[in-house]
């Protein structure tokens, strides 16, 4: 399963797909992808970095969507306080 | 009528106390503060959990700089200490422009400093520690 996380002040939102699925051409499964990257495209235009979690790597920042990714969490932008 | 008149004000003096022990619990009550702890533990380790609850921070060491660490704090409106060699040497001041619950910000320096240094570390508002002041005067 792949996840797309987006912070937020409810906690995170989140949008799940299913990798075999969408290999194999199921339309929930694509409809799920297409939505997580249009909500990452659309963040990313807000200025959100996103970063990319695989299981026991430490995380990386990515600039396009990564549907093989295991997680991808999407964090606001930053500002000097 | 003096008794009771002692107890309203004692009631009254102790509530904003009671107020201030209470709020972290029922913060973490809410969804939000739910869904961002169920985050901050699937990115961290059961140590640096350990370390957040136990001490209040988490130190995230810096991929670029040998021996320099950044000490988060768990509790919001606190500064990120830049500790080099076991010493502080600055304090940042870097927030997200949306509200987020504690947890997230947390996650939030995280991976900004491990995966994205260079851009923290540009945004963020620099305070030198007094000791570094009196070596730049």
């Amino acid at each position: 399963m792949g996840m797309l996380r987006v912070m937020s002040r409810r906690g995170d939102d989140r949008v799940t797909w299913d990798k075999q699925k969408v290999s194999a051409g199921d339309p929930e499964a694509v409809a799920a992808i297409r939505e997580a990257e249009r909500i990452f495209a659309q963040e990313r235009a807000k200025g959100a970095t996103a970063f990319r979690m695989n299981p026991g790597k430490p995380a990386e920042r990515i600039e396009t969507f990564d549907e093989t990714a295991e997680q991808i969490v999407l964090v606001p932008r930053v500002v000097g306080g | 009528m003096s008794i009771t008149l002692s107890w309203l004000f004692i009631v009254a003096a102790l509530s904003p106390l009671v107020w201030i022990l209470l709020l972290p619990h029922i913060k973490r009550w809410s969804q939000a503060e739910r869904r961002a702890e169920s985050l901050l533990h699937a990115v961290l380790t059961p140590e640096q959990c350990h370390q957040l609850r136990w001490c209040g921070y988490l130190e995230v060491p810096s991929p670029s700089a040998a021996g320099r660490v950044y000490r988060v704090p768990r509790a919001r409106g606190s500064f990120v200490q830049v500790i080099e060699n076991g010493k502080a040497i600055m304090r940042l001041c870097v927030q997200p422009v949306e509200r987020l619950p504690d947890a997230d910000v947390v996650v939030l320096h995280k991976l900004m400093i491990e995966a994205n240094e260079e851009h923290y570390l540009q945004n963020a508002n620099k305070f030198l520690c007094i000791d570094q002041m009196s070596l730049l005067l």
